[in-house]
């Protein structure tokens, strides 16, 4: 149900209009009933090919017609062997109802159907005539489709389409169709010379750079662009675990081995290892405490990049050429949204906590200026800030992960602070501790005021769990604390400035709810 | 005095006219004009928009339920009495065909007479909707169609004598599957692999391999994987994150379907449905996709266009309620965002299918 804008008429207007369809009513049910008895005698000649193609012109969607067409072709071809020779009928009709409406699925399947079936196609042709639809419309993916198709077929060379994708683009950069067609051809290119491959992506990022420096609101380069930075080797971020003793724990990736039967002949002592893993060519130590049957040791986050952004790895050069020119750009454009984007996003693959400052700063423009999407970008920030903190973060006796007054609106990546023993979450926007909280088996002190948190639900089977430090913040019932009944070692909870305390009888009911806290702050 | 009389329009503008939409929807059932003579093989569709629609605004009174029941029911392709053609089942999309007028088995043997998998789709759906038990629903037929259906390569035809093969019929089998409570109708496996296939450098959807991303086959995609319960399986968390992205980006004021493509009404519901599939939905700007779908309200006629100053048409109308709906619009019942019928209709299903599994003998729902 395609648009159609509305204009008036006059009442005479209207009254013709109206007869004209009575007639062609008449005409399309007569034609539709012959159609039918024709097809079920089993009839196949040329008046009804004439039949069909009367009702197919008004209603190019008529699928079983398009079928009983079908039918009636290959019967004609059967029956004279230069059919198709001496019919040129076919594509020229096809061309007429595609001129009417040139997104019917049923015309251009047929029109498919037909090319292949030529003993002699005439492939130029077809390309011809999707370039004259894409001219009227070059976002119409049904010819964008059938050119594909055509090209399959045909066996148009790669770097063809690409000089049409030139052409399309150089006459205007907006055309996100051709973007997409040159994201499936460029892959194509000198499959086998990495070289050569390197080579033409270089051009490739200047013809991108010339599109948005031209137009740098027009989101089809962007979009482009950062699928461009993205290419080269994908990582495998890997934690190396031999197995983990908890209960629950799963890792994003993780090397798992079964010591060899035998390594180990007594648990009464402590054992050191050190384990192998040929397939990556890495090894790591670790020790078997005594009378355990399991070990597990963990990279430190900087070592392994966990959060090495979608960016090509080794191209650090490259990468660093490419933010100066976005930079360049954004010094012409402040208020450019994908100008801030990508240059975060190049931030981060280069040097996520060298770039901080400057990437926070973008954030808040980047909020102003695509402030439909504020919400999404405060998530966004949140999450690269935990990174960074995750980032920095040291082990050792005590692991501290502060991360106060960064304007937190969500928390991710909890399974990367399993060690962790503090937290200090205080200052920010949160507004729930959710159920993946519960992943901090470590913590022993959870600090978190001054927030919005109303909701407690990732608080439970904290077994080493000692202070609950949640003053200024929005739990309203007690129901809200029950969570925290599972932390048996619960000493200190501190609730001043929450709903919660205002409620009649909260001591009491609070001793009850949990015994093993001594030191409670209402 | 020019300050207020603006003012007045904006109120105007952001006024939602309920009983103009009902009549919009009560005039599609009855009669359509000529411009819609191309949509007669698919009319199934069409009545769908508008059940559902008057789901949606909780005015499904006004309609004869038991009638309507009875005129889908006379789609239904059921099997001939020696089973022949039972790859052919399913529900058809009218009666244009010529089928004599039969809500009772055994089915006519017609050489060109097939089920369409969008018409057993949205059949389904109506039924559900105008709370018909689906007692006289030929599962076992109905499933064998849907096999016939699928590719190679997972992807589905709409019919059996072949037409073109994309993400779109992927949803519309796996709706049935979920809603005949019966995943034997298609290999899911496959069809992953398929949808899988079709995610494009963007992290948007395409309709197949290599094809340009597209708010409704993003849609189809997710949808389909969230009734199948493989979402997570079938898709990696950072391709979700870079999914959702693209999605996020489609709201300009309302939703557009395709980068630098105008916004349009209904990807209110399909990429608003898949952001809430994938759980940002909360992150769009309700305000502005309010602004924008009440602008494609037609005052006089009821319904919505897919611009402003166009005329409205069934599909657009009903998923501008949808739109609305999902954003909280008062009065409107909630969608089910994969199924996209009403929650109430859902749990209609819901119930109906604990019946079946409750039931001894699960032969007794087939003929």
């Amino acid at each position: 149900q395609h648009g159609r804008v509305k204009i008036k008429t006059t009442a005479q207007q209207e009254e013709e209009k109206r007869k004209e369809r009575e007639k062609k009513l008449k005409i399309y049910v007569a034609a539709r009933d012959a159609c039918f008895s024709k097809r079920s005698e089993g009839v196949w000649d040329d008046e009804a090919l004439q039949l069909t193609q009367q009702l197919l012109s008004s209603n190019p969607d008529f699928a079983t017609l398009w079928n009983y067409r079908r039918e009636i072709l290959m019967h004609l071809e059967t029956w004279s062997p230069l059919f198709w020779l001496t019919n040129n009928a076919e594509l020229l009709f096809l061309e007429s109802c595609l001129k009417v409406n040139p997104k019917s699925y049923g015309s251009w399947h047929h029109r498919g159907w037909v090319s292949a079936r030529l003993p002699r196609p005439d492939w130029a042709r077809e390309l011809s005539l999707c370039d004259r639809c894409l001219s009227l419309d070059d976002r119409n993916f049904h010819c964008w489709d059938y050119r594909r198709m055509v090209v399959k077929i045909s066996g148009v060379p790669v770097d063809q389409e690409l000089a049409f994708t030139d052409r399309l683009i150089g006459s205007n950069f907006s055309n996100y169709s051709s973007w997409h067609y040159r994201s499936t051809l460029l892959p194509l290119l000198h499959p086998e010379s990495p070289d050569a491959k390197l080579y033409s992506f270089l051009s490739e990022y200047e013809l991108v750079q010339n599109a948005f420096f031209t137009d740098p609101n027009d989101q089809s380069a962007w979009f482009y662009y950062r699928w461009l930075l993205g290419r080269g080797t994908s990582v495998c971020n890997c934690v190396h675990v031999l197995k983990y003793f908890g209960p629950f724990l799963a890792l994003t990736a993780a090397q798992i081995c079964d010591l060899p039967p035998g390594t180990i002949n007594d648990i009464s002592n402590e054992h050191n290892l050190t384990v192998h893993w040929t397939e990556k060519h890495t090894h790591r130590d670790c020790a078997l405490y005594t009378g355990r049957t399991e070990s597990w040791c963990r990279d430190s986050a900087t070592d392994q990049e966990l959060f090495r952004s979608e960016l090509s790895v080794e191209k650090t050069s490259v990468l660093q050429s490419e933010l100066q020119s976005v930079n360049q750009l954004q010094e012409l454009e402040p208020l450019n949204k994908w100008c801030l984007l990508t240059i975060i996003l190049l931030m981060r693959a280069l040097d996520p906590l060298g770039y901080e400052k400057e990437t926070l700063a973008h954030f808040q423009t980047l909020k102003e200026v695509d402030s439909m999407r504020s919400a999404y970008y405060s998530d966004l920030c949140s999450k690269f800030m935990i990174e960074n903190t995750i980032l920095k973060m040291e082990y050792a006796e005590v692991r501290v992960f502060s991360i106060s007054d960064k304007n937190l609106t969500t928390l991710c990546h909890l399974d990367q602070l399993l060690l962790v023993t503090h937290i200090n979450l205080s200052s920010n926007q949160l507004q729930q501790l959710p159920p993946q909280f519960a992943m901090l088996q470590c913590l022993e002190v959870l600090e978190a005021d001054n927030n919005s948190i109303e909701n407690l639900e990732g608080v439970y089977h904290l077994p080493k769990l000692e202070e609950v430090l949640l003053k200024n913040n929005k739990i309203s019932t007690l129901a809200d604390l029950q969570p925290l009944a599972s932390c048996p070692k619960l000493k200190r909870l501190d609730l001043r400035g929450n709903p919660v305390a205002q409620t009649p009888n909260v001591e009491s009911e609070l001793v009850e709810l949990l015994p093993s806290v001594t030191d409670l702050l209402l | 005095m020019a300050e207020e009389e603006s003012q007045f329009e904006e109120f105007e503008q952001i006024d939602f006219l309920r009983d103009r939409h009902v009549r919009f929807f009560q005039r599609t059932l009855q009669v359509l004009p000529e411009r819609y003579a191309s949509l007669e093989t698919t009319r199934l569709t069409i009545i769908f928009f508008a059940l559902s629609g008057l789901d949606v605004l909780d005015a499904l009174d006004v309609i004869d339920r038991n009638t309507m029941i009875e005129w889908i029911y006379s789609l239904q392709v059921l099997p001939t009495e020696d089973q022949s053609n039972l790859s052919r089942c399913g529900f058809r999309g009218s009666s244009h065909i010529g089928i004599p007028y039969s809500t009772k088995g055994p089915g006519v043997l017609h050489p060109y007479d097939s089920g369409h998998v969008a018409m057993t789709y949205t059949g389904l759906c109506s039924l559900l909707i105008l709370g018909d038990d689906l007692s006289r629903v030929n599962k076992h037929a109905c499933l064998a169609g849907l096999r016939a259906l699928q590719l190679e390569d997972g992807s589905f035809y709409a019919v059996p004598e072949g037409s073109e093969n994309d993400i779109r019929f992927i949803y519309c089998a796996a709706s049935i599957c979920y809603m005949l409570d019966d995943w034997s109708g298609m290999d899911i496996q496959k069809a992953i692999e398929y949808i899988r296939g079709s995610l494009s450098y963007d992290n948007g959807f395409g309709q197949g391999a290599g094809r340009e991303s597209h708010g409704g086959w993003t849609y189809c995609a997710i949808a389909s994987l969230c009734l199948m319960g493989r979402l997570e399986e079938a898709l990696s968390r950072r391709e979700l994150d870079r999914i959702r992205r693209w999605c996020i980006m489609r709201q300009q004021s309302g939703f557009h379907g395709r980068p630098n493509k105008p916004v349009d009404t209904c990807y209110s519901f399909w990429v608003g449905a898949t952001l809430e599939l994938l759980d940002v939905f909360q992150y769009t700007n309700f305000d502005r996709n309010r602004s924008f779908i009440l602008s494609t309200q037609d005052r006089l006629v009821g319904g919505f266009a897919k611009w402003p100053d166009s005329h409205p048409d069934p599909l657009h109308a009903y998923l501008g309620l949808c739109g609305l709906s999902l954003i909280g619009e008062p009065n409107l019942r909630k969608v089910h965002p994969a199924l996209n019928i009403t929650q109430r209709a859902f749990q209609h299903l819901q119930q109906l299918q604990q019946t079946w599994r409750d039931s001894t003998g699960s032969c007794s729902r087939q003929h």
